[in-house]
């Protein structure tokens, strides 16, 4: 397993939700971003959890196994378990909650190491490691997630052109107006690109208020 | 559970499509070689595979470019669908790519294929923002689903969504290296003795719209997306769930949507990559879905002539599933061998059979335990 030149969040992460996420504090939602129609749209969403990775300069991602050679997938998984596991406690989820919570991962780099060493061996005429197979899309890192945590909704990636952090919640707001989830977590994450550079990832597990412990202090703008 | 009813003024209909693919450039050539059962391999000359196992891949000829074969496909669907320049501007472009090779080599880029998004988009004269999605093999049909949702909201009332792979010496070499292509050259989906996946190159576009939307503009529908459903396995990095499961409650769900019984069910494009696993845990999920109609219902596995196109399987094979309830007749399942009794189904091992249901369903199922359905009605 190769180490990894990044970190892990281990306690200081901020526990609170902020405003710079994207998610909109208050209930309204723009009459310019309104359905027109009024068909089933979900306004009752709330961020249920939220983690952020690094959260300090110290932090480093802990490996996860069948994933080498680069960062993104541990960030992936760090990031997310970070926020599952503020939302319920260790794994898997509560069953009747799990099979409802659906993924949307959006990174603009996607995985960059990966794609980055198999381009290498390609051009050096040497045969792709194997095990970059496995890891090579970004649903593998969600297969693990899901697999673990017992998260049976649908899975989605994406590569966001625009404001990721809209357009993850765009997606997710599509699912669970779909009517095949109650709950997405959105994990957004970006490799480095240049040495003055760090992973960085942004999780964010939002549903109903009917669900336990969700508060009304933040809400999900339905779009 | 699927909570959305697919009827009425929202209803979503197919106005307009076009493919790409080893048989040929248009709707045309790949019916005729999915209705004929002729498999489109070759050996790969679009770069050096000496040093991998399995040296056959579905390509065109040449070295054909992704944006312009994009571009290309993405016109010719919007010419059928009557469309002119004037709704161009507000019709969002979903699109479904495998991620650009020339990003794993420009270290310094950030968005390479995000920038090949916008710029095809462009082109296209669609100016709103596309999405990417890059979900393996359902990323197409998640992106379908995801355009239909927008129609039956109302947030859309015209969506393109179009899809693209061309085999590339990475992905081939990734693939190879995973032991998932099939080193006698052929694809076998369900059949005893099959031994993996062939890669195809794959290109295509479809326009959905609302049915009010079409009827407004006079335009007839080719096709209605009666139903969709997704869901997740919660099982493995990489492997199917063996019972099923997760597939067949998308499967549910979309027969759900559309208010579909699944005695009407005429024809299944499944996902059948020809692996071990993969093909004897659709049908296990088939059997699941459609109980005793599981072994009475016609399945066909396209892959099996036109090869994988990975991002863009899922919108390549809903344009076959469309094909086939045009023409009534049903397309081939290949390279079958001998029956395989954890794949018990009623195979199309040949051409000329007629489809007899209302209905076709389209089924995708990927890495990390991602299933889609998609319910496709004559229109």
């Amino acid at each position: 397993m190769t180490a990894l030149p990044a970190t892990v969040a281990t306690a200081a992460s901020p526990a609170e939700p902020r405003p710079e996420d994207g998610v909109a504090t208050g209930d309204a939602v723009p009459a310019e971003d309104a359905v027109p129609t009024g068909d089933a749209v979900p306004t009752g969403l709330v961020m249920l959890a939220r983690a952020e990775w690094p959260a300090s300069p110290d932090d480093v991602l802990p490996a996860i196994p069948g994933f080498v050679t680069s960062s993104f997938s541990p960030l992936v998984a760090e990031v997310a378990q970070q926020c599952l596991r503020r939302y319920f406690g260790t794994a898997p989820a509560d069953p009747a909650l799990g099979e409802r919570t659906a993924l949307v991962l959006a990174s603009a780099t996607g995985d960059i190491g990966t794609a980055a060493a198999i381009a290498l061996a390609v051009d050096e005429g040497r045969r792709v490691p194997p095990l970059l197979f496995f890891q090579s899309n970004p649903n593998a890192v969600v297969g693990y997630l899901t697999a673990r945590w017992g998260l049976g909704g649908p899975v989605v990636a994406t590569i966001p052109v625009g404001d990721a952090m809209a357009d993850a919640q765009d997606c997710a707001s599509l699912l669970i107006t779909d009517g095949d989830a109650d709950a997405v977590l959105i994990i957004l994450a970006d490799q480095a690109r240049a040495g003055d550079e760090r992973d960085h990832g942004v999780a964010l597990l939002v549903g109903p208020r009917s669900w336990p412990q969700a508060t009304d202090s933040l809400s999900f703008p339905a779009r | 559970m699927a909570s959305l009813a697919a009827t009425g003024p929202h209803q979503v209909v197919i106005t307009g499509m076009s493919a790409t693919s080893a048989f040929g450039r248009g709707l045309g050539p790949v019916a005729d070689g999915v209705l004929s059962g002729t498999p489109a391999f070759r050996s790969v000359d679009r770069f050096d595979s000496e040093r991998c196992r399995t040296h056959v891949a579905a390509e065109l000829p040449g070295t054909p470019v992704l944006s312009d074969e994009l571009a290309e496909v993405i016109e010719a669907a919007w010419a059928a669908a009557a469309l002119g320049n004037d709704h161009r501007g507000g019709c969002p472009l979903l699109l479904a790519l495998h991620c650009d090779p020339a990003a794993a080599r420009d270290p310094g880029a950030r968005q390479v294929t995000g920038d090949t998004a916008a710029a095809i988009g462009g082109r296209c004269g669609l100016r709103r923002l596309p999405r990417i999605y890059v979900a393996a093999c359902v990323a197409a049909s998640t992106a379908v689903i995801d355009a239909a949702t927008m129609i039956t909201t109302g947030q859309a009332s015209r969506v393109v969504v179009a899809a693209g792979y061309l085999v590339d010496a990475d992905s081939f070499g990734l693939f190879d290296a995973g032991r998932a292509l099939a080193g006698d050259g052929q694809v076998r989906p369900f059949s005893a003795g099959r031994r993996g996946m062939l890669l195809g190159d794959g290109v295509a576009a479809v326009v959905l719209e609302s049915a009010a939307g079409a009827a407004n503009r006079g335009v007839p529908a080719v096709a209605t997306l009666a139903g969709w459903g997704r869901s997740g396995d919660a099982y493995h990095v990489c492997q199917p769930r063996p019972d099923g499961s997760g597939l067949a409650r998308a499967i549910g769900a979309a027969l759900s949507r559309g208010r579909a019984d699944r005695s009407q069910i005429g024809y299944v494009n499944a996902n059948g990559t020809g692996t071990p696993f993969g093909d004897s845990s659709e049908a296990a999920a088939l059997h699941a879905a459609l109980g005793p109609y599981a072994t009475q219902t016609p399945v066909s596995s396209t892959k099996s002539v036109h090869g994988h196109a990975l991002e863009a399987s899922g919108l390549l094979e809903l344009v076959v599933t469309v094909l086939a309830l045009q023409s009534g007749r049903l397309p081939v399942n290949a390279g079958f061998l001998a029956p395989d009794e954890e794949c018990e189904l009623d195979l199309v091992l040949g051409p000329e059979r007629e489809r007899r249901g209302r209905y076709a369903l389209s089924l995708n199922a990927a890495f990390g335990g991602a299933n889609t359905a998609l319910l496709v009605d004559a229109a």
